[in-house]
């Protein structure tokens, strides 16, 4: 959707036209689903985190103020569903104990890399992505949220810190944590 | 660590700053350029920054999982159930609380003091009056613990709003609204607790009670408050599970809850 009719969509939708929301509704639901479903690890509980975030969003129409894009500010709403789900399911809460140390200073990228990888090594692809994805799925959650927001959503620092209610140091350790945990799983295939 | 070779002091370079290199943030723009620069003339860091890039090319290949074809369809059809039971409740409760804020603080004190009255006066009439009820007075009665449940459950969620803010804002203009808004909250919040109170609801009466002294602290918080404070608030919901609660609390009294169940 371009961003001229969806700014359209949305005024109409603040005024209460329910046909401008359902616009909006058929153009993110499946991006917000992707970002839960990073976030979750569960079809199930994405689905129900976008249910709550379009909720949210449709009744908080009014606060939006147009100083970021709709789909950002959608986003950010997303991936607040998505936590507050997974900590009525599974009672996951973005804790201190989450945040972990920050002393994750020494270097990791070149430990027992090969130069290039084999042709064997490309066929092991999909070990690689099962691997990555095992290592994504037992990431914590603010390790994994603060990842997937930067890295898949390409979301900056300073909003990621915002959303997760982090300072700013705390956000990039865990991203920092979640990139070495990744280069951890690639390791043995290297 | 791993330093730059060149004739100025060394500059380590670590992966954590190839991280936010790669992804243009949290870096400053000086830093930005050393590491350009450093990445240039070093073989070594190209390789890491290489290894780097290669690592997230391969989670961004990692297969995720695809919305079904009826996603959005089924989105909707649930959605628009909610929506459909929203706009009546929002708009009366938006009207009400406009007419509320916009009257004099006097006259809201004797509106508030006339309810609590009238609330003693039904409590004291039900207490006295325990026969078997109609119909229509069982009616009446479960119809106005609904309308409670609506109003508290939209007071609770501006209260998580209030306490989020206040927990995690460093804006001194947040702050200001946000005093605002705990001060008009401390008057419905004592309003609610009696009502829930005479109601039956001991719980929610007992539960809101809980609520004032920090809405009362919120209130009264000065426009210079020092981080500690803040830190403090941040410290006391953790501790007590306040938000927990006050999202709970919500949810249960919740009537669009209700509906979905």
């Amino acid at each position: 959707m371009a961003a001229k009719e969806e700014e359209h969509w949305v005024d109409a939708a603040r005024r209460g036209d329910r046909a401008a929301f359902r616009h909006l509704v058929e153009a993110h639901t499946c991006a917000l689903f992707t970002v839960c479903v990073r976030i979750t690890r569960d079809a199930a509980l994405a689905e129900d985190a976008v249910q709550e975030a379009l909720f949210s969003a449709y009744r908080h129409l009014a606060n939006f103020d147009g100083r970021s894009a709709f789909k950002t500010w959608l986003h950010r709403i997303a991936v607040n569903a998505a936590l507050e789900q997974l900590r009525r399911r599974h009672g996951e809460e973005i804790n201190d104990s989450d945040l972990g140390n920050s002393d994750d200073e020494e270097d990791f990228l070149l430990s027992r890399i090969a130069e290039t990888p084999s042709p064997g090594q490309h066929a092991r692809g999909a070990e690689i992505h099962r691997r990555v994805d095992a290592e994504l799925a037992r990431m914590t959650v603010i390790e994994r949220t603060a990842f997937v927001m930067r890295h898949a959503e390409g979301q900056s620092l300073d909003d990621i810190s915002r959303t997760l209610s982090i300072n700013i140091s705390a956000c990039k350790q865990a991203i920092f944590r979640a990139v070495r945990k990744l280069r951890g799983a690639l390791q043995p295939l290297r | 660590m791993k330093t730059i070779e060149s004739d100025n002091p060394p500059v380590p370079i670590s992966d954590n700053d190839l991280i936010l290199y790669f992804y243009r943030d949290g870096l400053s723009a000086e830093r930005m350029v050393e590491i350009d620069n450093a990445l240039f003339v070093q073989t070594e860091l190209r390789r890491r920054y290489t290894e780097l890039q290669r690592l997230l090319h391969e989670v961004d290949c990692a297969p995720v999982q695809e919305p079904d074809a009826q996603l959005t369809q089924r989105v909707w059809n649930k959605l628009s159930v909610r929506i459909e039971a929203e706009p009546v409740r929002a708009q009366s409760l938006k009207r009400w609380l406009t007419l509320w804020h916009t009257q004099p603080p006097r006259f809201r004190a004797y509106v508030t003091a006339g309810l609590l009255v009238a609330a003693c006066a039904i409590g004291f009439y039900a207490g006295r009056h325990n026969a078997v009820p109609s119909n229509d007075a069982a009616q009446a009665r479960t119809a106005s613990a609904r309308l409670l449940d609506a109003y508290v459950a939209d007071h609770l969620r501006s209260t998580e709003g209030l306490l989020l803010t206040a927990a995690n804002t460093n804006s001194n203009e947040l702050d200001a609204g946000n005093r605002e808004l705990a001060a008009a909250l401390v008057e419905s919040n004592r309003l609610y607790a009696l009502a829930a109170a005479r109601s039956g609801n001991a719980r929610l009466g007992d539960f809101l009670r809980q609520l004032e002294p920090v809405l009362l602290e919120l209130a009264n918080r000065p426009a210079d408050a020092p981080i500690e404070s803040r830190e403090g608030l941040r410290e006391y919901l953790r501790k007590t599970d306040l938000l927990f609660q006050v999202r709970a609390t919500q949810a249960r009294v919740d009537p669009a809850n209700r509906h979905r169940t």
